[in-house]
């Protein structure tokens, strides 16, 4: 019985086309991407100058650069990791090391990984009814637990997935030599997690330093240079939004620049993580 | 040293517990209140949405999710372009973006020559972590522009009066609008999806890949019959957490839906989401009751959302049980 | 040829002398769930002696084993019934405290298991839970240790150095005198060499061989010529059953059951 060559022809045809279809896509899709990221350069630098960094934000048509809002998402971040990195990470160690099977163990981990994918804009609803209305103002207080809510799903998933990839043996050679878990966790799982646990960290920071809509309503924006925490704190993306949709010129130039900062901060960071999680294959 | 007076060996004044040992339950303890604590956060979020919203929701009652009238002068509310809108501006995004990570995923998993894997690879996940405002930028100032020159301008003209095309392509060609919306969050998941879909395809163990193949398989074979299927509910897990990001999507979406209240008539029409609504509009409430409105915008979305995720988050353990 | 016994045999056709029973075990069961998987095991372990848990896969040595330090503790599901008496003192019993019981007996791993740590840490990790050293007392316990696990000649220069970059078998020696350190009484050896390259595996033995006349020794392992060379007794597992135990020269020369009979020569396993 011979396959008939029509039969094969038409296969071929279909790979082929296949084929193709894919190939063009994916350059689309690298076409697509790199043309954003062109624009961004190409916009975004030709808003940078050194005033950007030393001039706080101005009104419309004066002078000014991003000084207090780059200030400002430091801040920020800094505020919402320093609680994100230690809820996550003891969270994490309680479902990796203490949850077992458990029904709340699972209950935990499930919502856990919605929340990680919950709208951001929900968490900063959230975090405006129980920050901010009942003190009666926008704080960056409020902002940095936006995002610290934002991120503490990130840092519990990895530490979780971290941990148990550790050997069972290194766990039982700690136990058996009588030491307390807790001493096991902090003293040698935790160490030689270490690596894992810190990309998981990194990976939070970069996914809340672009965030704009939690802080739409929680730390809003500060037009002035300040550190009071308490208040209205500006912050990149929020100024972003702003002075994007304005009609200035200058805003507008302000705002790619501010993007631009963003996202090379954001690649930065990212960067930085997966050369670490290399380097922790590699030993 | 004689190993009679050896250090190691003998009695030795020992504790009667070991160090840190009463430290053990406080540590236990701490660990059990943060993971609670992010469980009562998501409940924390679902409780203030629905306490917040509560006042729209007693008010409008069922009518809040079908009348499109957003009227904050007259205090009337209703959520049904918002929530029409998120909905197709997610279903589109997602039908554009998933053909295109389908595509990339299975380039970089079986055509990619191994040099350029793993740039591209790379490239696909780094550009994963862009901030969604740097896509809302550039398609209101990039996108818009063009896509209003070639394509929605010629598409109208074209257009046969009187014709269902006409019906579809109704509204203002300024390059904003429901479809340009939709474009944008396309290639705003674009690489999360392609990415996700890629770690899946990976998981099918080489053998199956090789023997399907040593049977004289086509590629487009291969892919169909055999792998896809190998990860079918995986893949249908990682489609619906791309379609909840659409849904929650809100820089992307905000510069270019062209925010208004109605129905939009056509895909070039303006309309609005869920989320662009509140981003635009919650600072500037101007009422107690449109303030509530809003949060109640925010308990759809989120039972919407949450829904979404939920069957994710199964079909995904339902692969990696397999 | 000499016709052979059935199966299972009365342990107490050999017996160790009361006073040289370190530790007892009495009618052990053990259960994973439901599934059990140790059928009353009893025999004693002479102190300072090697005793050896030999038999083919699956057959409970290693669970014996860890029941010994209570080591099942750590898995919900796992539970023993019976009794072992450490020097009279049944650990079986609720209450007993488990960590100073692990202080007493120190448990080696078929993985080389270092902590990521310094050498030095490593070794002075289990100390530092129970005493209060001064830092030249500290320094002189690690050295002691190091030198009865044969390894203070090679690290002595680099005890600052992470032990994760030492060779396996370097790393399995580092292990053991991070048990000794802490001045146990019995140590528990679970396949030591079987991740370990020949000439690793000779050294760790020489050194389980000096290490008897301090320490009880009880060894785990599915080398048969391991268990000749190193134990003074031996006790032969299949399925969850003690099916012969004795002194070693007279088991490997002259088994008495069948079954044993068979495994030594290499019928199965």
């Amino acid at each position: 019985m011979a396959v008939s060559s029509a039969r094969i022809a038409g296969r071929r045809v279909g790979n082929a086309v296949f084929v193709g279809a894919c190939v063009l896509v994916t350059v689309l899709a690298l076409a697509a991407l790199a043309a954003i990221l062109w624009s961004l350069a190409s916009q975004g630098v030709g808003g940078l100058n050194l005033a950007v960094f030393t001039k706080s934000t101005p009104a419309p048509g004066s002078p000014g650069g991003l000084a207090n809002a780059i200030v400002g998402s430091i801040m920020l971040g800094l505020l919402a990791m320093a609680i994100a990195v230690v809820i996550g990470i003891l969270a994490g160690t309680w479902l990796a090391e203490y949850a077992g099977d458990s029904r709340y163990g699972s209950a935990v981990r499930f919502l856990n990984d919605v929340l990680l994918s919950a709208p951001s804009i929900l968490v900063g609803l959230f975090v405006y009814e129980i920050l901010v209305a009942p003190f009666g103002g926008f704080s960056g207080l409020a902002g940095g637990v936006a995002l610290a809510l934002l991120a503490a799903p990130v840092i519990t998933r990895t530490t979780e997935d971290v941990l148990k990839l550790q050997a069972t043996a290194l766990r039982e050679a700690g136990v058996a030599l009588g030491t307390p878990v807790w001493r096991v966790i902090g003293k040698i799982l935790w160490r030689s997690g270490a690596s894992g646990i810190i990309t998981g960290a990194l990976l939070a920071f970069a996914r809340i330093s672009g965030e704009t809509a939690p802080l739409l309503f929680t730390a809003l924006n500060n037009q002035f240079f300040s550190l009071d925490m308490t208040k209205p704190m500006a912050n990149l993306p929020v100024v972003i939004f702003q002075f994007a949709l304005s009609a200035y010129d200058d805003w507008r130039r302000l705002a790619w620049a501010g993007a631009l900062i963003i996202a090379v901060s954001v690649l930065g960071v990212t960067i930085i993580a997966r050369i670490l999680s290399q380097e922790q294959k590699r030993s | 040293m004689s190993i009679a007076s050896s250090p190691t060996v003998g009695p030795s004044p020992r504790r009667s517990a070991p160090r840190g040992a009463s430290f053990e339950p406080v540590f236990k303890a701490l660990c059990f209140a943060a993971a609670t604590a992010l469980l009562a956060s998501l409940g924390g979020v679902l409780v203030s949405l629905v306490i917040g919203g509560w006042p729209a929701l007693a008010r409008f009652g069922v009518g809040f999710l079908t009348t499109s009238t957003w009227d904050p002068v007259k205090e009337v509310y209703g959520a049904a372009g918002p929530i029409v809108g998120t909905l197709i501006t997610s279903a589109l995004a997602l039908a554009i973006s998933l053909p295109v990570a389908g595509g990339v995923a299975f380039f970089l998993v079986e055509l990619c020559p191994s040099v350029l894997r793993r740039t591209i690879g790379t490239a696909v996940e780094l550009l994963a972590g862009i901030p969604s405002i740097v896509y809302g930028m550039w398609g209101l100032f990039v996108f818009a522009p063009f896509f209003s020159r070639h394509v929605e301008l010629p598409l109208m003209a074209a257009a046969p009066p009187g014709s269902l095309m006409e019906t579809l392509v109704q509204g203002i060609p300024n390059g904003s609008g429901l479809l340009s919306a939709s474009i944008i969050l396309a290639i705003m998941i674009l690489p999360f999806m392609a990415a996700t879909l890629r770690e899946l395809l990976m998981t099918v163990p080489p053998q199956v890949r090789e023997s399907a193949y040593g049977l004289g398989a086509t590629m487009r074979e291969v892919v169909m019959t055999v792998t896809l299927p190998y990860v079918r509910r995986g893949a249908i897990g990682a489609v619906m957490l791309g379609l909840g990001r659409a849904l929650g999507e809100t820089m992307a979406v905000t510069f270019i839906i062209g925010n208004s209240h109605d129905f939009p008539k056509g895909v070039f029409d303006s309309g609005s989401t869920i989320a662009s609504t509140i981003a635009n509009e919650f600072t500037e409430a101007t009422s107690p009751m449109h303030t509530a409105s809003l949060i109640a915008l925010g308990l759809v979305l989120f039972l919407i959302t949450f829904t979404v995720l939920a069957l994710a988050r199964l079909m995904l353990r339902n692969q990696a049980r397999l | 040829m000499n016709s052979l016994a059935p199966d299972a045999f009365d342990t107490s056709i050999v017996s160790i002398a009361p006073d040289r029973v370190k530790l007892d075990i009495q009618e052990l069961d053990f259960f994973y769930g439901k599934n059990r998987v140790l059928k009353g095991v009893s025999l004693g372990v002479a102190r300072n002696a090697v005793t050896a848990l030999i038999g083919p896969s699956g057959c409970g040595k290693s669970t014996l084993l860890r029941s010994l330090n209570r080591m099942y503790a750590l898995y919900p599901g796992q539970r023993a019934t019976g009794r072992i008496l450490f020097d009279g003192e049944d650990i079986l019993k609720a209450g007993t405290d488990l960590s100073m019981l692990r202080a007493k007996i120190g448990m080696v791993f078929q993985k080389p298991t270092p902590f990521p740590m310094s050498i030095h840490d490593n070794v002075a990790f289990g100390v530092r839970l129970y005493e209060s050293l001064r830092k030249a007392e500290m320094a002189d316990r690690v050295e002691d240790a190091l030198r009865r696990a044969a390894l203070w000649d090679e690290v002595k220069d680099q005890l600052h150095a992470s032990g994760l970059g030492l060779s396996g078998g370097q790393q399995q020696r580092l292990c053991v005198a991070r048990c000794i350190a802490v001045k146990p009484e019995v140590l528990l050896l679970d396949e030591p060499t079987s991740a370990l390259d020949p000439i690793s595996s000779a050294k760790l033995e020489e050194t389980v061989t000096q290490l008897k006349a301090d320490y009880t020794i009880v060894i785990v392992t599915h080398n048969l010529g391991q268990a000749a060379r190193l134990s003074d007794h031996t006790g032969f597992m299949y399925l969850g059953e003690l099916v012969e135990f004795g002194e070693t020269a007279g088991m490997f020369t002259k088994p008495v059951t069948s079954r044993a009979s068979d495994y030594i020569t290499g019928r199965f396993g």
